[in-house]
């Protein structure tokens, strides 16, 4: 059983088709990652994957769940049990400290742990940043510290948009090491990303343009076209 | 950590360290609730202390014997003790009887001076009260018709009630104004007017009390159950001026008052309307990592609900001060401090704070969780 599976899923909105008949599926422990020209549909992929919004057609199972027609509170559900979210923006609460941001998704999880999180921190090399504020901490920093937000409840999917498109060479380096150490472990990954060098790391690219999967890249295997 | 004590970190770090945005919602209730204390203290101590200036014009509230004949003191003792002590201003009992002066007659009136003059504040006297045995008080009247001056002497005559002929010498210590009828009078002590006319009851007791119209007829009521032969009767021509000038007082500032707590909602509910929307941001965030709308809420409305305890604690300071400028410069004197009002003003605040946040708190929760995923 796949961990992610849309089956002919498409979003409409109005005229506009932003997803049409999309077919994909995300197995256990994969890094993938989606590719795509402005307009092309990824970040309205992201948001139906990471249960912000729900396809006009189709199904999107997680975890062998059909969630494409839950309601906003079940939903809000399954993005806080299943899923952490990484931004291109950071999205920090600007009045909390590093720990805190992290134990913010813990509180709206189950119960704030500091000494968890103050784990989760070091585990992305930030144990001596805990108590600064997002505004004292630099781009990668920051980037780090919504890293370890995300994983802080042990999501089944981490979804990241352009986590490293706000960020210098030297800190894309350290969140391309972090995401390795990441499917290492196990975790499922998707990341959404303009940078070839940043999807050359995942197993696998979907190429997305006009709302559609264009190719799907093998990186791993020398990066083979798959079949559309 | 527990949950709660997160919860109350997050709306503390949200208050303390976004400063400026939360000073200005500060701002906005602790300014409705400065306005809001004040008025209320204005509302409640300006009426008492006015009734007390209404006491300046004389009584309110006067005793008579129920039967025609004279009040004894057994009676208009037991009648001054259904009066609630603290709201006595005076009691001043009177006698009267006709005396002659160089054989013109005049009314001589005795009662205990000392709770005259607080009875009767408006008597404008020239020379001096009287203090000393034989010493009296005459009406500008009377001194136009016998040409006495403060220090003069003159005897009196007359028959008592008893039939009795008297004379004794009196000396003039002041001379009363009022521009009523008291000045056709000459007062003397309950003693002096004894010396002359022998012992006997009291042709009317005047009261001054500080209290409401309402007040004063539950205290006639009192007196007509309590003190048989007493016939209780309040100085309508007093009380209804009294009454009128406070109730219409009392109406305007409660109106202002209504006013005044619809202006602060409208303001702290566009205050932290431009809160929320200032926060979309971090609410679509929240929203993405779970939260449920239930918590949203309770985030906002603890800080809206922090800032009107804050607000009404500012408010009761400043309040009290805005409440003294009130009341020195519209009505010529100092308020003073009402400790009811100060929880009272607090909870108002909190409450009133609550609703305004009603609208712009539901409007967060509709907040769409993808906006951060759209980078705004």
């Amino acid at each position: 059983m796949y961990l992610l599976d849309l089956q002919g899923v498409s979003k409409i909105y109005g005229s506009v088709k932003a997803l049409q008949g999309i077919d994909l599926t995300v197995a256990r422990g994969e890094w993938l990652a989606i590719m795509g020209p402005s307009g092309s549909g990824k970040t309205t992929m992201m948001n139906i994957i990471g249960c912000m919004d729900k396809p006009s057609e189709g199904k999107v199972l997680l975890g062998g769940v059909d969630i494409s027609a839950e309601s906003a509170r079940n939903l809000t559900t399954v993005r806080r049990e299943k899923i952490g979210l990484i931004f291109q923006q950071f999205h920090l609460i600007n009045y909390l400290t590093a720990l805190e941001n992290v134990m913010v998704a813990q509180y709206y999880h189950s119960m704030p742990d500091e000494q968890e999180a103050l784990q989760a921190l070091a585990r992305v090399g930030l144990s001596d940043r805990a108590k600064h504020l997002p505004a004292q901490l630099s781009g990668g920093e920051q980037q780090r510290v919504c890293i370890a937000r995300a994983l802080i409840n042990y999501p089944m999917l981490v979804l990241a948009d352009e986590p490293t498109g706000n960020l210098d060479e030297a800190n894309e380096g350290i969140v391309i090491d972090i995401f390795r150490k990441l499917h290492d472990e196990g975790s499922t990954i998707i990341v959404v990303t303009h940078d070839p060098e940043v999807a050359e790391e995942a197993q696998r690219t979907v190429i997305l343009e006009h709302g559609r999967i264009a190719r799907i890249v093998e990186n791993r295997k020398g990066g083979q076209e798959a079949k559309v | 950590m527990t949950k709660k004590s997160m919860y109350f970190k997050m709306i503390a770090s949200a208050l303390i360290r976004r400063r400026s945005g939360m000073l200005v919602a500060l701002l906005a209730v602790a300014i409705g609730a400065t306005v809001l204390s004040g008025l209320v203290t204005v509302y409640f101590d300006i009426p008492s202390q006015m009734r007390q200036e209404f006491r300046a014009y004389g009584a309110n509230f006067i005793l008579v014997s129920a039967n025609g004949e004279a009040l004894g003191a057994a009676e208009a003792e037991a009648a001054v003790a259904c009066m609630p002590a603290s709201e006595i201003i005076g009691i001043a009992p009177y006698r009267y009887e006709t005396v002659k002066i160089n054989e013109q007659p005049f009314m001589a009136a005795g009662t205990d001076l000392a709770e005259a003059k607080k009875t009767s504040p408006y008597w404008f006297v020239s020379g001096e009260w009287p203090e000393a045995d034989g010493s009296v008080l005459i009406g500008q009247e009377v001194a136009d018709v016998i040409r006495l001056l403060p220090g003069s002497a003159f005897t009196m005559t007359g028959t008592d009630p008893q039939g009795e002929a008297f004379s004794r010498d009196f000396r003039v210590s002041g001379i009363v104004q009022t521009g009523g009828t008291e000045e056709a009078f000459i007062f003397m002590s309950l003693a002096d007017f004894a010396s002359v006319m022998g012992d006997g009851g009291f042709d009317v007791v005047e009261c001054s009390i500080s209290a409401p119209q309402a007040e004063l007829e539950a205290i006639a009521a009192r007196v007509t159950e309590r003190a048989a032969g007493v016939a209780p009767r309040l100085v309508t021509r007093v009380t209804r001026s009294e009454g009128a000038v406070l109730t219409k007082l009392q109406a305007l500032v409660f109106l202002v008052t209504a006013v005044v707590l619809l202006l602060t909602m409208i303001c702290v509910a566009t205050t932290m309307m431009a809160v929320v929307a200032e926060r979309r941001g971090e609410i679509g965030l929240k929203k993405a990592l779970g939260a449920p709308d239930g918590s949203i809420i309770a985030e906002f409305l603890g800080e809206g609900l922090f800032l009107g305890c804050m607000g009404g604690i500012l408010g009761v300071l400043f309040g009290f001060g805005f409440a003294q400028i009130i009341g020195v410069n519209v009505f010529g004197r100092a308020v003073h401090f009402q400790a009811a009002l100060a929880p009272a003003t607090v909870v108002a605040s909190i409450l009133v704070t609550g609703l305004a946040c009603l609208i712009p708190v539901r409007s967060a929760t509709e907040v769409d969780p993808a906006v951060v995923l759209r980078g705004e």
